[in-house]
């Protein structure tokens, strides 16, 4: 089908749970390939083994500047895709392998990983850890309607994608982000969030507000991300019936 | 009357018809009526509620306690629970002023609990947290299609729980174990005792001790809630009730049709929605010129404005 | 005389891995490479100064399609190094998270492997993601499999993906009745379906190797009749979970496990030599390029009694219920045949599971530096981890994976077949290659230091 968009996923330094999340919309991954998402490239789902152009690439996993391969292949689908998006913790923040030092057979040498946002330039962020099927389908939904899409439509993925570009400006987010961009802030008001967001149970409410056990924490920023008062669109979020009414739609 | 009240499709003055319900509820049981109506219908198959100490020591797996030893919960700490019966509602109804971080059970509902249905009360910024969460799930896979019905409630400010036992201890003079009831309302905090004394402290008093994270909230009636509902507006012991969403209309048409509420108008009665309009405006303003403020906090350097 | 050709990066399955493959004349398989160009990132070595809490939450992270494996041998070994035992309920419900996973997995593994195998009666190739009948249908009872599967794991593990619930000493929370019925619905459920799902698999997968010949990107490959056979042994330690007790699993015995560097196993520099531009897609590596799987290979290669063995699901079968297939249909069939068990055995620890019973060990030591060491089966085969935790802090971890193990195993296995089909030889391993980028390790003076590390 013409009108529908070309996508990438190229796979770094990442454990593929990123590409499971994907998987994980079920019913919903077969509506999105027949109807909006055109798989181009993607190493475990689908057969393509080089970088193409297309319109939206996704990356997992972070990069190793060690690995000649790896570092090829960012620039690669860099230069390749319209739109780029980091998938998932390790691509955004570098998560776990932030710990990475290296020392370890059969490659000791790779030992230096950096979140991608550091060797190109990335339009969104999907943090989280593994990020969730549904916020992968709603940002390929965006994609669709910003590239396919009616001037309404384009307006509307616009304003949904606003905050998720923003966050592209910052290659940091753990639980500090949260003490730092919001409690020490005066911004927190005990909702609770964090402690559901968090993927290693690293939260907890003590007295209405949040604890952080920085022993735990990977980085992954699905905390500060998911916070209300990390950012909040007023203009997307109250209209939240008619955007999940239109998204549950597009996948009927 | 605008922006102020956010989008509604009615608003009316109501109350439960559950006289044994009114017994424990804040103002017109609206919350947990409509909770206990929702799970009797096969609505939600659960609801989070702010819940006591006495909660949860008879119902330990329903909770999520913070880590200080369950002998030191104080009173009217409020504690996230999770709740399926009437009865449990009753345990959890009324209105603790201090932070319960409800938002805190909302995946974890949806999965050791086993719902597939959520119903979640909250103050304003909750329920922003909720429809974030259901538009950007970024750290809650699977949540945002099992919220089966969202309550808000207006909300003018929040307090953290050293203040409440400040307010209570030291101005009101009464210890936290006897007291029965609080409310904010005709500009007053009142403390109801269990022996019948009742205090009042000027809002004034109040001030410096509410939660600094509420000076930025710019909702007071809780915007984002299916329903939404408070005490301002209507008389002594009925609420006002703004029904918003698709699900909230339907579910709110079903309990009217099953007698779970009666109401008046919002229009007859007093002091009526003028004084929410009032309020509101005066809570956004206040807040707005806060967030103003904070820009030119510092020396050529700003404190962070949440709003995108 | 022989040719060089290679297959890089070799698709459909997990991580990043290329096959180096010598060829005869008749382009038939004479010594075959398959190895792992994953960057490593090093779990084993960033554990160390850590606490055991957050090490298995890290070593999850090593693998999305086999996490559980990892965090429940990584937690197991933190337990058996500090000699923490766990509450029975709690172990119930982390067989019900790893069965689930195993679900999952092997549902991923059937759209994975679909587009080599043809429908039955037709020479029409299996594309999972085409809206046609038949294949519309089974796509869709495959994401249901899964879907089931992953919600059984999330409310048992918290997350499916990257579970949340497990803890050192048991598990962050029981589950509800509420929660139970639903896991209970969900197996029953999932019971009927993959049924149904691994009958039309196996029908799949045989019609396929009953073929004299198959299509490979427009060429006529003949299909050998032991396609993927292999002399090594088996290794299982548990037909379902796992263990951490050699008295309970005298089959997983540290002491007659060694190590060897790649150096020492695979094929030193070469030149392609054979270019293939119509292998499926975007063809085999250019003519000229310069080849070293001795230096390129990212993980060691690991052996039981001096032997490469094979780990997965037929080695389970193999080891407890002797099953007898070989080779690449064997594999796959065997993977089929786990489906229903699991969701029978799921059942099972659901009858068990008292959801009132207290699922986190009174007392959780701190560790006195002793080795422990866990197995658990993931879907790909056995998964041990090795740790030594004193004082709260983690001392030494190990992670040896399923595919580190099958490495070595199928490089064997590759001989003799035609080039062409290597790749359908090493997806039948259902290689989970990110994970595999470690290794235990010989030290200078050729002795496994996990050996010295028991004395
Ligand atoms: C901090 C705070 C400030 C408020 N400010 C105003 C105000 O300015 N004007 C106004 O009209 N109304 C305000 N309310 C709402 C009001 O006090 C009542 O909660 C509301 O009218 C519902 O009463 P009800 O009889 O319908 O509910 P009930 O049937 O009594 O149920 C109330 C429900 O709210 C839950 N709850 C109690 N405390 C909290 C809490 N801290 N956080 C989250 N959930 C909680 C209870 O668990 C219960 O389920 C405020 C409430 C809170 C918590
Ligand atoms: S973000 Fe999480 S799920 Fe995704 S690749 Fe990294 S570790 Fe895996
Ligand atoms: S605290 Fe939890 S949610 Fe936040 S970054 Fe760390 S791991 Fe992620
Ligand atoms: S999510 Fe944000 S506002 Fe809510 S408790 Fe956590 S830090 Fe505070
Ligand atoms: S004033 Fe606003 S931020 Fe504070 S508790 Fe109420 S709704 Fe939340």
């Amino acid at each position: 089908m013409a009108d529908k968009i070309t996508l990438g996923y190229t796979h770094l330094s990442g454990c593929t749970g990123c590409t499971v999340a994907l998987a994980d919309n079920y019913a919903g991954l077969l509506t999105l390939l027949d109807k909006y998402v055109d798989l181009k490239y993607m190493p475990t789902l689908a057969d393509a083994r080089h970088v193409q152009k297309v319109d939206v690439s996704f990356v997992e996993g972070s990069v190793c500047i060690n690995d000649k391969l790896a570092v090829q292949e960012l620039k690669e689908t860099r230069e390749k895709s319209t739109i780029v998006v980091a998938l998932g913790g390790c691509a955004c923040y570098g998560n776990i392998t932030r710990f990475s030092r290296g020392g370890q057979q059969n490659q000791p040498a790779h030992e230096a990983y950096l979140p991608i946002g550091d060797l190109i330039k990335v339009d969104v962020f999907i943090p989280g850890c593994a990020p969730t099927p549904q916020m992968i389908r709603n940002v390929a939904v965006m994609a669709y309607l910003l590239l396919k899409g009616t001037k309404e439509q384009k307006d509307l993925a616009t304003a949904f994608l606003t905050p998720l570009m923003k966050l592209t400006e910052k290659n940091e987010a753990c639980f500090c982000e949260l003490m730092t961009q919001v409690i020490n802030q005066g911004l927190c008001m005990g909702c609770g969030t964090c402690v559901a967001a968090c993927p290693v149970n690293a939260i907890t409410m003590e007295y209405g507000k949040p604890n952080g056990e920085r022993d735990l924490c990977i980085k992954c920023g699905a905390c500060y991300s998911q916070c209300p008062r990390s950012w909040f669109s007023f203009d997307v979020v109250e209209n939240y019936e008619a955007i999940n009414e239109a998204i549950m739609a597009a996948l009927q | 009357m605008g922006a102020e009240l956010g989008k509604y499709k009615s608003c009316v003055s109501a109350r439960s018809t559950d006289k044994e319900l009114l017994k424990c509820a804040q103002d017109g049981g609206i919350v947990s009526s409509l909770f206990a109506f929702a799970l009797d219908e096969g609505i939600i198959d659960g609801a989070i509620v702010a819940a006591t100490k006495e909660f949860a020591a008879k119902n330990p797996s329903k909770v999520i306690l913070d880590s200080t030893n369950f002998d030191m919960i104080e009173p009217w700490r409020p504690i996230p629970a999770i709740v399926n019966t009437k009865a449990e509602l009753l345990a959890a109804a009324g209105t603790k002023y201090n932070i319960s971080p409800n938002v805190a059970l909302l995946k974890e509902a949806t999965r050791s609990f086993g719902l597939d249905k959520v119903g979640i009360v909250g103050t304003p910024c909750q329920m922003q947290a909720v429809r974030k969460a259901q538009l950007y799930p970024i750290g809650m896979r699977d949540v945002g299609a099992s919220i089966a019905l969202a309550v808000g409630i207006f909300c003018m400010e929040n307090f953290p729980y050293q203040s409440i036992l400040q307010l209570v201890e030291d101005h009101a003079a009464m210890k936290l174990e006897s007291v029965k009831k609080m409310e904010i309302g005709k500009g007053k905090f009142w403390v109801y005792g269990k022996r019948g004394q009742v205090v009042q402290l000027p809002l004034k008093v109040t001030h410096k001790y509410e939660q600094p994270g509420c000076h930025v909230c710019l909702d007071y009636v809780a915007n984002l809630g299916d329903i939404s509902t408070g005490s301002v507006g209507s008389p002594d012991g009925w609420s006002t009730v703004f029904v918003r969403s698709k699900i909230g209309d339907s579910v709110w048409a079903k309990a009217m049709a099953a007698g779970v509420f009666e109401t008046q108008p919002i229009e007859k009665v007093k002091p009526g929605l003028e004084l929410v309009s009032k309020l509101a405006n005066e809570k956004i303003t206040k807040n707005k010129a806060t967030l103003e403020a904070r820009k030119t906090f510092g020396v050529g350097k700003a404190l962070r404005n949440p709003y995108i | 005389m022989s040719k060089v050709v290679e297959i890089s990066p070799t698709t459909r399955h997990e991580g990043h891995s290329k096959l180096t493959l010598k060829v005869n004349d008749q382009g038939i398989i004479e010594t075959g490479n398959w190895c792992s160009i994953t960057p490593v990132r090093g779990v084993e070595k960033l554990a160390v100064g850590k606490t055991p809490e957050q090490v298995p939450k890290i070593a999850s992270r090593v693998c999305g399609i086999c996490p559980i494996a990892h965090n429940l041998a990584g937690t197991e070994a933190m337990e058996a190094s500090i000699k923490c035992e766990i509450p029975r309920d709690a172990l119930l419900l982390r067989h019900i998270l790893q069965l689930a996973n195993r679900c999952h997995s092997i549902a991923l593994h059937d759209i994975l492997i679909l587009p080599d195998f043809y429908i039955p009666g037709t020479e029409t190739k299996i594309n999972p993601f085409t809206a046609e009948e038949p294949v519309r249908t089974v796509a869709k009872r495959i994401q249901r499999l899964r879907e089931i599967s992953q919600t059984i794991g999330q409310i048992a593990g918290g997350d499916c993906i990257h579970p949340r619930n497990t803890r050192i000493g048991g598990m962050y929370r029981n589950v509800s009745e509420q929660a139970k019925t639903k896991m209970y619905d969900l197996a029953k459920e999932g019971l009927v379906l993959s049924h149904a799902q691994s009958e039309f698999m196996i029908a799949v997968i045989r019609n396929y190797h009953k073929r004299d010949f198959v299509d490979v990107g427009g060429m006529k490959v003949p299909m050998p009749k032991d396609l993927g056979f292999h002399d090594q042994g088996y290794l299982a330690t548990h037909s379902f979970y796992g263990s951490s007790s050699l008295d309970e699993c005298p089959s997983w015995d540290i002491r007659r496990f060694k190590e060897a560097r790649p150096w020492d196993w695979y094929m030193g520099e070469m030149e392609i030599s054979l270019e293939e531009p119509r292998y499926p897609i975007g063809g085999t590596t250019k003519m000229g390029t310069k080849v070293n799987p001795q230096m390129e290979a990212c993980t060691g290669i690991p052996m039981y009694d001096g032997q490469p063995v094979e780990v997965g699901p037929r080695a389970r079968l193999v080891t407890y219920k002797n099953f007898d297939e070989k080779g690449t249909q064997g594999q796959n069939i065997a993977r089929e045949m786990e489906y229903q068990d699991c969701f029978y055995e799921m059942i099972d620890c659901l009858d068990e599971l008292n959801t009132s019973g207290k699922v986190v060990a009174d007392y959780i030591p701190d560790g006195d530096g002793s080795l422990g060491w866990a197995s658990n089966e993931a879907p790909r085969g056995t998964d041990v981890h090795i740790a030594r935790v004193k004082d709260w802090k983690v001392q030494y971890f190990s992670m040896l994976v399923p595919t580190t193990w099958n490495f070595a195993t199928c490089s064997k296995a590759l001989t003799g077949a035609p080039w062409q089909l290597a790749e359908v030889i090493m997806r039948g391993y259902d290689p989970c290659v990110s994970c595999a980028t470690h290794m235990i390790v010989v030290d200078e003076a050729n002795k496994v230091v996990a050996q010295k590390l028991i004395q």
